[in-house]
């Protein structure tokens, strides 16, 4: 595994805006998770071709974080969800 | 808002249950 994966969400999962919950959902087959505004805003910014470390960048400078602290939370947020098989992580 | 720890929280789903 890559230390700058490019994440991408697999085929048949997508992002869905929950109405009811009035919160984004992680859509995929036979799973669905609610995801709060971050894990919203970090799916949100997975296309398929930016690496991690441009979307760390991109978030750092939207939420004026501390870059160290935005990637060691998305590396861990995304390497969860990989796990789960629910996205993709290619070097 | 101000950057936080992400969360992703599973729903049950009907294949699950």
């Amino acid at each position: 595994m890559s230390a700058d994966p490019i994440p991408s969400l697999p085929r048949g999962t997508r992002l869905h805006h929950d109405s009811v919950r009035g919160a984004m959902v992680l859509l995929a087959p036979e799973k669905a998770l609610i995801l709060d505004e971050i894990g919203a805003a970090i799916l949100s910014a997975v296309d398929g071709s930016a690496r991690l470390s441009t979307i760390v960048a991109r978030l750092a400078a939207r939420y004026d974080a501390p870059l160290a602290e935005v990637a060691g939370d998305c590396a861990e947020f995304l390497r969860g969800l990989a796990a789960d098989r629910v996205i993709d992580l290619h070097d | 808002m101000a950057w936080k720890k992400p969360v992703a929280k599973a729903i049950a789903c009907g294949m699950e249950i």
